[in-house]
């Protein structure tokens, strides 16, 4: 795990959260109190409630714990059908995160546990791809 | 602390609905008044329970409703909190006369949502979820609690077929509901030959999209004993929240915000699970009904999909599970659907539930909760 710094983050991390999505990684707080790791989104940890954290930029890579394969989608997403929403999680870490992957027929192309990534974050919100 | 009933209860049908949603809140609000036997006058405050408004062109509907009730002097409130905003109205009511605020209030929930079509009510149900993690990303509510069956799927031995089983009874139920959505009985083959809609979940395992209204009237004690022998005791009320978004649980097979607020109802109530007759629990999706009765404690973890295939939780089984037909089958007016499971409890402990009876029963749950269960209400009532 790298740590880029060790202010104490007050505002919204989303700009800074999307930026390390497009690069394939993930912009995590690390608690300085409890150690409990979170995505840069919250504010206060839910272990301990503590708000002072350590950003840390995690390698946007895992293994898929769930998914769908969506075949009714949402506005916006009806050109891009069948595709898989997919809740993964990180590396070694005790951290899940869920985005969009694309081209998934059936469940065969997709087993749980299969190795997935983080490439981009666009419209289509953070979006995966196999290994 | 004030013992809080229920005093009356009404309902419009469930389905593709004419009327305005301004209408159809009002006939369930008078259809509640006049089960309870009161003027609309002893009427001390209105809670509205409702999510998408916008989509009929009337927010603020608190005033609207009081206003053809000829009370228009009288304190109203909207709430939201998605498909779990009824259970929520009625615990704001319930802890507004609990706390001697009020003697009697008027609680309805509502939705009019069937004409602006599939596309648009996909879409605007997917702002519920964590948008920035999950809607955002494509999911919808279907593809999300599929997340959450494959979960199970794997997790546990269960299969498909035992998640459509609760459709099946569902629907056996509602045949049974002169008020449900659907009154048509299915087989297992209808369920797994039905279109899938975000896999492993198909068309059959998905509660429809319904436009309802659902009302109840409820007032401390010394009111229902002057007004009516008909009445249910709120024996407990339990409020509890989870990860809004999926990411953040550590389990995906069970929901935290229900088993929160089961243990504090039960609680205030002094029970367990054991001593509920019937429950009417939130069965948005197959996989929820399973979910919901084993995080209530009906069933082990991991036990509830193969109960359910077994008939355990149909009408008059082990525990008898939504015997108005549930979401599934009684329909989803998403706004409403909290309150209409009272009304449902309401109507089998006062000997109004006819053909569905639960029979010798005495005390009821409800358990409704919002998005995935981000937030989650459970009432527990016993009949006088």
């Amino acid at each position: 795990m790298q740590f880029i710094s060790f202010k104490v983050c007050k505002l919204s991390a989303k700009p800074e959260f999307i930026e390390a999505a497009k690069a394939g990684n993930v912009l995590a707080r690390k608690c300085t109190k409890c150690d409990e790791l979170h995505l840069a989104t919250v504010y206060f940890c839910s272990k301990c409630g503590s708000k002072e954290f350590e950003d840390s930029i995690l390698k946007g890579t895992g293994k898929v714990v769930t998914y769908t394969i969506m075949t009714v989608p949402p506005a916006g997403f009806e050109d891009l059908a069948p595709y898989a929403w997919v809740v993964m999680e990180l590396g070694d870490y005790d951290l899940r995160i869920s985005g969009f992957l694309a081209n998934i027929q059936k469940p065969e192309d997709l087993p749980i546990g299969a190795a997935v990534k983080v490439i981009d974050f666009d419209d289509r919100g953070i979006v995966l791809e196999k290994l | 602390m004030e013992k809080v009933c229920v005093l009356g209860a009404g309902s419009t049908k469930y389905g593709k609905l004419e009327d305005s949603i301004s209408d159809i809140t009002v006939q369930a609000s008078v259809d509640a008044i006049e089960n309870a036997g009161i003027e609309p006058k002893e009427i001390q405050a209105g809670y509205i329970s409702n999510v998408f408004g916008v989509a009929d062109k009337q927010v603020h509907l608190g005033p609207v409703v009081m206003s053809n009730l000829g009370i228009s002097e009288c304190p109203s409130l909207s709430i939201e909190s998605a498909c779990g905003s009824g259970s929520v109205s009625f615990r704001e009511a319930f802890a507004n006369v609990a706390a001697g605020f009020y003697d009697a209030v008027l609680v309805t929930g509502t939705e009019k949502v069937t004409h602006t079509g599939t596309d648009w009510t996909t879409t605007y149900f997917s702002y519920c979820s964590d948008f920035f993690y999950e809607g955002q990303a494509g999911a919808s509510f279907p593809g999300l609690f599929a997340s959450m069956a494959r979960a199970y799927l794997h997790e546990f031995d269960a299969t498909e077929e035992d998640l459509a089983s609760v459709a099946v009874k569902n629907h056996e139920n509602g045949f049974l509901n002169p008020k449900a959505h659907f009154r048509k009985k299915i087989t297992i083959d209808d369920v797994m030959n039905s279109a899938v809609v975000a896999s492993p979940l198909k068309l059959y395992d998905c509660c429809p999209f319904s436009d309802g209204a659902s009302s109840v009237i409820l007032c401390n004690e010394k009111f229902a004993k002057e007004h009516s022998k008909d009445y249910v005791k709120v024996i407990g009320s339990g409020r509890g929240g989870s990860p809004a978004a999926l990411q953040g649980r550590e389990h995906l097979t069970t929901i935290p915000s229900t088993k929160i607020a089961a243990e504090a109802a039960f609680k205030m109530a002094g029970i367990t699970s054991k001593n509920v007759d019937f429950a009417e629990v939130h069965d948005c999706f197959t996989v929820a009904e399973v979910v919901d009765t084993e995080d209530l404690g009906f069933f082990e973890k991991g036990t509830g999909a193969t109960a359910a295939r077994n008939g355990e939780t149909k009408l008059n089984g082990s525990i008898s599970i939504n015997p108005s037909g549930g979401l599934k089958s009684k329909g989803h007016p998403i706004g409403a659907t909290g309150v209409g499971q009272i009304v449902e409890v309401f109507e089998q402990l006062t000997g109004q539930s006819g053909e569905r009876t639960v029979n010798d029963a005495k005390i009821g749950l409800t358990q409704n909760f919002g998005a995935t269960g981000a937030s989650c209400a459970v009432h527990i009532f016993q009949s006088v």
